[in-house]
């Protein structure tokens, strides 16, 4: 952060007035959200507002006992890291490649898989769900697996082909010399130095993934393949007479998203921003 | 590296969570799995408890009830059966919207298959049967009606309406009283339509006759009876809670049910919805639709809900047969009728009805005449659908986008431009 | 001769390790997202009752949309609506992200924690935002239910647009947050010791400095709105209650290609030419985009 001469004016209370609103906007939904999930129904009508009488989990327990929530939760963690695991790879490799062994027309295929980062693949909907029968992957976490790599790897593309140019050329000249062979470079020396480049794309892919709605709905048929959103989605109808299940719901798939995002936020934002402002 | 810190943490929390949530587990092997499926998300506890009895006299079957939001089913039902991983056994509703899995091929043909099939009421055979052959087990009807708040009605002295003018002065004096006389809201579209509209404009509309006639083409949605039927439901308007045009069903259900409102213009299907929510059973009531004058034969919306079909392609297509004659026969019905009162099953069984308020229902019918919604049959067929366009009309009417008269004009000029029998 | 045989067989060693590294994502990125994108513009010329079209009619099914008033109603009024609410979204998040990074970029107490606190919404799903707004305006209980804010025609879609709005800002003030911290500090002290009041310093060195970032905000938000469906799906059925006034051209793919005809189905050829217009509708912004704040950068 810059630092700036402190300047006690006028607007610098505005500023902390502007921030404590926005802080309250933020806060009351997720506060309202968590403390409904910990209130029996009842007590959601009597007291909508205030903290819980109680500490009540009997919410959280129905949705895993009755609901398979622990289910959707493994196909959601199956989805999230098979798909992080393959966009690392399969993207630190190509900018390996985009970076230090240039060929004509590498230029334009660095610009090729970036502009994937403002297609929508929502587009091709309905050709990815044909392609998806034809492979007989429809109605398997595969099929989502698959649409998520895709649109990982721009983004992962474009973050670590920037990295690794600015890896110097020399150290993989020095490794050359020691006989090292490319790929050996690849995995040995390339791969340990871009580890916060690696943790940001995977950060930024983390979230998309795992919120992602629109293919599980398309994609997904059987209860046993089912997202955590999906779920949601679907049981919102099941559960929707009992506003503490609800909630419960929701907190439930915001938890695993919220924490990452705690104890990765510097990557986070670093990846983000990267991602937002040379694009 | 701080990095490296971190992960571990999250890793760390990831398996305590994992291992907290996978707690328990449950195996199942060498067992045949049934997969049923329907559009009742919220009946899963009590289909479970159904099928527990089949279970125990096939203890080599597993009945797996995966229900999926009734937005979403009959879309994912037919990308399903399309693309080979249906279900085993497919709920579906009646006539347009569950004859399209019959026409493309997948379901089993039940003729010969459901035990008395002569013996169920023909009306309902039909509603799942095309040049006769009949794809859907006739499984369970609903009705329409009004849900009362006893406490409410007790303490300003209001006994059930039987007409329209005295059903009108009770929703004034409940009014007057500081009550908030209905639940109901013009949000979700599909409420006023299926429920207030068919349930309570049968009596003006005319009921099945009417119905026929709209259906051969002989009468128009904008003839003076079904104007009429618009006029009744709009005139229902002053007395609906404040914020009724962003009131949807669970929250116009949860306002009943916790006594925030006097009456619910509801299904049979509802029962089990309110006890569920923590109404006390003892305090709801029902009443008929009333009738537009004293001495009138009520027109009763008997809706055919539920039909059941065999997926053709199930891998254990023998197991679901099996299941499907269970469905069909008296055991089923009784269990059904006891968890779920307000379903009420079609198998010509002597099933009893042991809860009060669908005995209540189940009773009317004999001094009424039948009918199903109104545009649900052949009106609902293609697109515009007569169910969407009156799912778009009636809310419009409710928030004033529409007078009566132009929100009958406006459904019947929609369905002018496909259904054959108005283009003649 | 010999080193001839040798240089080939090292060039091609270098173009299969090349091919090697490249195809795996190569692979993925073009058949997972661009083709499909393609063969669904192609699908929007076929028609047919099945789950995928088979039947070629030309255009026929875009003469539908643009001569039969109940398909030409609803894709207009997508379409209308997707403006709206991308104009809603756009004024929102620049101008009170714009407000809300400078005050975490002041030099005061908490803003470095409510940087951080301002992202929290945007990794949520869209979804559970939605349905937790819904829960907010529900009319009996809700915080904000004393007005019909989903059940009014006026209303209703600019309260969609605040939910995601209210999602995400954070990127906003994150892009804007960079931005700021990136003018040089040397440039605001002279400009003070000159004497430049506020607004001066806003106008002169704030603002310019952030306007390629406006540019970068608003094209993410128009890629994302063009094609939001969940926000719908959550707080208005897919539908778009009330009577569609909330319809988006995301909703209205998903209902017109996903859905039965009597929830508004219109089959899967039909389908693919909404997706094939919102294509072109999200195309043309992006091209706008590029010829207005590209050829400023390169001027």
């Amino acid at each position: 952060m810059m630092k700036r001469r402190k300047r006690s004016t006028l607007s610098t209370y505005v500023y902390y007035l502007a921030m404590f609103v926005y802080f309250i906007v933020i806060m009351y939904p997720l506060y309202l959200m968590v403390v409904t999930s910990l209130k029996p129904n009842a007590e959601i009508f009597k007291n909508p507002l205030g903290p819980p009488r109680s500490f009540y989990l009997g919410n959280f327990i129905t949705l895993i006992s009755r609901a398979n929530f622990n289910l959707y939760f493994l196909n959601s963690l199956v989805v999230v890291f098979v798909s992080l695991f393959c966009i690392i790879i399969f993207s630190s490799l190509a900018a390996f490649i985009l970076a230090k062994h240039g060929f004509k027309g590498s230029t334009f295929l660095y610009s090729f898989f970036v502009a994937g980062l403002i297609i929508p693949i929502r587009l091709g909907t309905i050709s990815i769900l044909k392609m998806m029968i034809g492979f007989g992957l429809h109605d398997t976490l595969g099929s989502v697996i698959l649409v998520s790599i895709a649109t990982g790897i721009p983004f992962g593309i474009f973050i670590l082909t920037d990295f690794i140019r600015m890896i110097p050329d020399d150290l993989m000249h020095a490794a050359r010399i020691d006989g090292y062979s490319e790929p050996k470079i690849f995995s040995r020396i390339i791969i340990p130095l871009l580890l916060p480049a690696i943790a940001s794309v995977a950060v930024v892919n983390f979230i998309p993934i795992w919120n992602d709605f629109w293919f599980p709905l398309i994609l997904l048929k059987s209860q046993s393949v089912r997202t955590v959103p999906l779920a949601t989605a679907l049981l919102f109808g099941q559960f929707s007479t009992n506003y503490g299940h609800v909630f419960a719901m929701l907190t439930m798939a915001s938890v695993p998203v919220v924490i990452t995002y705690l104890i990765f936020s510097r990557w986070f934002l670093k990846g983000l921003t990267e991602g937002g402002l040379k694009g | 590296m701080k990095l490296a810190k971190r992960v571990v943490v999250l890793s760390l929390v990831a398996v305590l969570a994992m291992g907290l949530v996978f707690a328990g587990g449950d195996k199942e092997k060498g067992k045949v799995r049934i997969v049923t499926t329907s559009w009742r998300t919220e009946d899963v506890e009590r289909m479970n408890r159904i099928n527990a009895l089949y279970m125990e006299k096939h203890p080599n079957v597993i009945i797996d009830f995966q229900p999926t939001a009734d937005e979403e089913y009959d879309a994912n039902t037919t990308a399903s059966l399309e693309t080979g991983i249906g279900a085993d056994i497919i709920y579906l509703r009646s006539y347009d919207e569950g004859l399209p899995y019959y026409e493309a091929g997948h379901l089993v043909d039940l003729t010969d298959i459901i035990p008395n099939l002569d013996k169920f009421p023909s009306a309902a055979v039909g509603a799942w049967s095309k040049d006769g052959v009949t794809y859907g087990l006739p499984s369970a009807g609903v009705t329409h009606g009004v849900y009362y708040n006893k406490a409410i009605f007790k303490k300003h002295g209001l006994t059930p309406p039987k007409t329209w003018a005295e059903f009108i002065k009770l929703n004034e004096t409940l009014l007057a009283k500081g009550e908030v006389p209905i639940a109901q809201g013009a949000l979700d579209d599909w409420t006023l339509y299926e429920v207030a509209f068919s349930g309570l404009g049968a009596n003006f509309y005319g009921g099945e006759a009417a119905r026929q006639a709209l259906l051969a083409g002989k009468a128009k949605l904008t003839d003076p009876n079904f104007v009429k039927a618009f006029e009744a439901v709009y005139s229902l308007k002053k007395y609906l809670p404040r914020g009724y045009e962003a009131l949807d069903y669970s929250a116009m259900l949860q306002m009943f049910a916790s006594g925030q409102a006097a009456m619910f213009i509801g299904g049979s299907w509802e029962i089990s919805t309110f006890e569920d929510m923590g109404a006390d059973p003892a305090n709801v009531g029902w009443f008929a639709p009333p009738v537009e004058k004293a001495g009138d034969r009520l027109q009763y919306c008997f809706h055919v809900d539920i039909g059941v079909g065999v997926n053709k392609n199930s891998k254990h297509l023998d197991e679901a047969i099996e299941y499907l004659k269970w469905v069909a026969g008296a055991e089923y019905a009784q269990a059904l009728m006891n968890e779920l009162p307000g379903f009420f099953s079609y198998t010509p069984a002597d099933v009893k009805i042991n809860d009060p308020l669908a005995a209540a229902m189940f009773e009317v019918i004999a001094d009424s005449d039948p009918t199903v919604r109104t545009v649900w049959e052949k009106l609902s067929a293609q697109a515009p659908s007569g169910n969407e366009l009156m799912g778009i009309a009636l809310p419009g009417m409710m928030v004033d986008k529409y007078t009566p008269k132009e929100a009958a004009e406006f459904v019947q000029s929609q369905l002018e431009t496909w259904y054959p029998p108005f283009r003649k | 001769m010999g080193s001839n045989v040798l240089h080939t067989r090292r060039k091609w060693r270098k173009i299969l390790f090349r091919l090697g590294f490249l195809l795996p994502a190569l692979l993925i990125y073009t058949f997972i997202l661009l083709i499909p994108i393609v063969d669904s513009m192609r699908l929007s010329f076929y028609t047919g009752s099945g789950l995928i079209p088979n039947t070629f009619i030309g255009f026929g099914n875009y003469i539908k949309i643009f001569t039969q008033e109940v398909f030409r109603e609803r894709v207009w009024g997508a379409f209308t609506n997707n403006i709206k609410f991308f104009l809603i979204v756009t004024l929102l998040q620049n101008i009170l992200g714009f407000f809300l990074a400078m005050a975490v970029t002041r030099p005061i107490k908490g803003a470095k924690f409510m940087r951080k606190i301002s992202f929290l919404p945007t990794t949520l799903s869209v979804l559970v935002v939605g349905f937790l707004f819904r829960q907010i305006l529900n009319p009996i209980w809700g915080i904000l239910g004393n007005f019909p804010w989903l059940g009014n025609e006026h209303t209703a879609l600019p309260t969609l647009a605040v939910a995601v709005s209210w999602q995400f800002i954070g990127e906003s003030i994150l892009l804007y947050t960079v931005g700021i911290d990136g003018i040089p500090i040397e440039l605001l002290e002279a400009a003070r010791i000159d004497g430049a009041n506020w607004f001066q310093e806003m106008r002169h060195i704030i603002l310019p400095a952030i306007m390629p970032i406006v540019g970068i905000v608003t094209l993410l938000i128009y890629v994302g709105d063009f094609t939001q469906f969940d926000i719908v799906y959550a707080m208005t059925t897919t539908s778009g209650n009330p009577r569609f006034k909330t319809d988006l051209f995301g909703s209205l793919f998903y209902r017109t290609a996903f859905s039965t005809p009597a929830r508004g189905g219109w089959g899967m050829g039909m389908g693919a030419a909404v997706s094939t217009i919102m294509f072109v509708v999200v195309a043309f912004g992006v091209g706008i985009w590029f010829f207005v704040f590209q050829r400023k950068r390169d001027a």
